[in-house]
């Protein structure tokens, strides 16, 4: 019998879904293999997560308390994960794919001579180790790739696995914890610009994406209007981020984010396979562009064909008619 | 050296077969190299690259020089070895174990694999402080001021030298080599050394994750065009999204 440790990881003072689609997969996975899976937690307060976290089956919790994690620094978070990891000694040690962890992933690794397998969208148990789908080339195609090794961390992609409610009573763990200034190697000088109260992209229900062909004010009035009525992120493509019209934290794509959403309105985007890659996994994808053969209208169930000013008006009345 | 995602890729019985010709300098190293030369442009100092790879990486190699590195590293391989992105970095750890450098700059992760591991790695191995997904970099006093893009928004992370960074391409827009640039390349200096002249296990060599197979990924199917009249189809396509698609 193996150790399944999934990490916790929390934004906004909130657990992140992804995290809990990570333990519902590793709950799963661990009743099937006969495994036991365990949860960790690194947060300034990590105890008050503790009994969502039981929700979803994990038997034992391991807490990392300390205000040195109010913001990610590298530095502190793998001194921690290693300490927990000495621990817990786990088989398989999973996370959600997120910035911070992939900030991380390969020090832990290399610290812990694990194998690794980085931002898979599925995972599951061979004889001997793991083997897990992988997006490749710009996500057009999927490898199938394995990790052998007595540790194996692994990073999955948001929305690769649905919620799961499996209520346990969890033995709680809380994991001294110390670092001197000495220690930190390096210095957070400022965080320059959260987004703030705007919608978490990898957890939207619905994201209203923004290309070039939103070329000025009038057109991203539109696109705030829609993501408005529909309670959705906005998100953009590297044109507008990198033309500063946009937070470089709102792409999708390769670079950028990779999100699945219910719904994804793609407006003036083109449809790069590398925008494609971080988008291609919405439920419903719906395209606005004035050229009929942009390659959007290859990913997209809906395609509006014409000018997105002249089309986001009268869509956007309608959907509010709809909703009443 | 990365295959180019955009060039006609096929599979066969699981395996991957490519274009060998259209092989390209990652675009993630790209803008590292770039972005090594502002450095140096405004602080003086020397550009080199390393590239671990098969002889056809001696052409990417060529690039970062034509961009205006000032000499190169090449850790020669067969092509033939299942490296993984743990063996790359362990190698590149040996490499630079005895060197002196006060920035150690690498892509955020390999375009067709997006693995974003061998930054972090190496400078683990190296014990050096690093950060990942830089957007900008600066030096200021001696020290390596990177922003970083986060899950929601950046950071100002100060790092003493020596120092790794991986970055991203929202940094830069890498220059592309002029004729003058390119003739320039030629005569510069290219070491060649082999695996075998690091002082390195074999079994530090060995990858611990593998590809088994490739396969397509199942195709989003093109749903419904629209064309016509915008106010109609705009009208049409909200009430599917409420009847049939059921997401409003
Ligand atoms: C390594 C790498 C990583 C990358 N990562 C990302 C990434 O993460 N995210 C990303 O987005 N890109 C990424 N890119 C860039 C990508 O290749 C494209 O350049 C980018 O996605 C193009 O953005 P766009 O579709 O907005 O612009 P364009 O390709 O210029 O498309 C604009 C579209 O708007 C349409 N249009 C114009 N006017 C109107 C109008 N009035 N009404 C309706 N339609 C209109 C046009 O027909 C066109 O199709 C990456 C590239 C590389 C090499
Ligand atoms: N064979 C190699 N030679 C030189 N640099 C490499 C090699 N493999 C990876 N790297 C560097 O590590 C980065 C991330 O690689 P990866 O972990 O494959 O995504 C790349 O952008 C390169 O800067």
């Amino acid at each position: 019998m193996s150790t399944l440790l999934t990490h916790i990881a929390i934004s906004d003072g909130k657990i992140k879904r992804s995290s809990l689609e990570v333990l519902s997969h590793c709950k799963q996975l661990a009743d099937q293999n006969g495994h036991t899976v365990e949860a960790v937690i690194v947060a300034p307060e990590a105890s008050s997560f503790t009994d969502e976290v039981q929700k979803y089956g994990a038997s034992k919790v391991y807490t990392v308390e300390d205000p040195i994690f109010k913001n990610h620094m590298n530095t502190p978070v793998l001194k921690a994960l290693a300490k927990v990891m000495e621990q817990a000694n786990p088989y398989v040690f999973a996370f959600a794919s997120t910035e911070g962890t992939k900030d991380i992933m390969g020090a832990l690794a290399a610290n812990q001579q694990a194998a690794v397998l980085p931002d898979v969208s599925a995972f599951k148990f061979t004889d001997d180790g793991i083997q897990a789908k992988r997006p490749v080339m710009a996500a057009k195609i999927m490898a199938n790739t394995e990790a052998k090794g007595d540790t194996i961390l692994v990073s999955v992609r948001s929305g690769s696995y649905d919620l799961n409610e499996s209520p346990t009573e969890a033995e709680v763990v809380n994991i001294d914890f110390s670092m001197d200034e000495g220690e930190l190697k390096a210095t957070l000088r400022e965080i320059i610009s959260a987004s703030g109260d705007t919608i978490d992209l990898n957890e939207a229900e619905a994201i209203v994406a923004a290309g070039r062909g939103v070329k000025d004010e009038e057109g991203q009035k539109l696109i705030s209007e829609l993501a408005e009525i529909l309670n959705a992120g906005i998100g953009a493509s590297r044109a507008l981020t990198e033309a500063g019209v946009y937070d470089p934290s709102l792409q999708i794509g390769q670079t950028g984010k990779v999100v699945s959403p219910q719904l994804y309105i793609a407006v003036g985007i083109s449809g790069a396979i590398q925008h494609v890659a971080g988008m291609a996994n919405s439920k419903v994808i719906v395209a606005v562009n004035k050229d009929a053969d942009a390659p959007i209208f290859d990913v997209a169930d809906y395609g509006i064909v014409g000018d997105l000013y002249k089309v986001l008006p009268p869509f956007i009345e309608e959907i509010k008619k709809i909703k009443g | 050296m990365v295959p180019d995602v955009n060039a006609p890729i096929q599979i066969k019985e699981g395996k991957l077969i490519q274009d060998a010709d259209r092989m390209i300098l990652n675009a993630y190293d790209a803008s590292a190299v770039e972005e090594a030369l502002v450095l140096k442009e405004k602080h003086g100092g020397e550009v080199e690259v390393v590239s671990v790879g098969a002889a056809k990486a001696s052409e990417t190699i060529r690039k970062a020089l034509a961009m205006g590195a000032d000499k190169a590293t090449h850790i020669t391989t067969s092509g033939d070895e299942l490296f993984d992105s743990g063996s790359y970095a362990r190698i590149l750890a040996a490499f630079f174990s005895d060197k002196e450098f006060d920035i150690l700059s690498l892509g955020k992760q390999s375009q067709d694999t997006d693995s974003g591991l061998t930054g972090s790695m190496v400078a683990e191995l190296l014990n050096l402080p690093y950060t990942t997904n830089a957007v900008g970099l600066e030096i200021e006093d001696g020290k390596l001021i990177v922003k970083r893009q986060g899950d929601t928004g950046q950071e100002m992370i100060e790092l003493p030298t020596p120092c790794a960074v991986t970055c991203s391409n929202d940094m830069n827009e890498p220059r592309i080599p002029n004729l003058k640039g390119i003739m320039a390349s030629k005569r510069k200096p290219v070491e060649q050394i082999e695996i075998d002249d690091l002082s390195m296990d074999d079994s530090a060599l060995e990858a611990n994750t593998q590809v088994v197979s490739y396969e397509e990924k199942p195709a989003r199917e093109a749903g419904k065009k629209f064309e016509g009249e915008a106010d109609e189809i705009a009208r049409e396509v909200a009430q599917l999204l409420d009847t049939e698609a059921n997401v409003l």
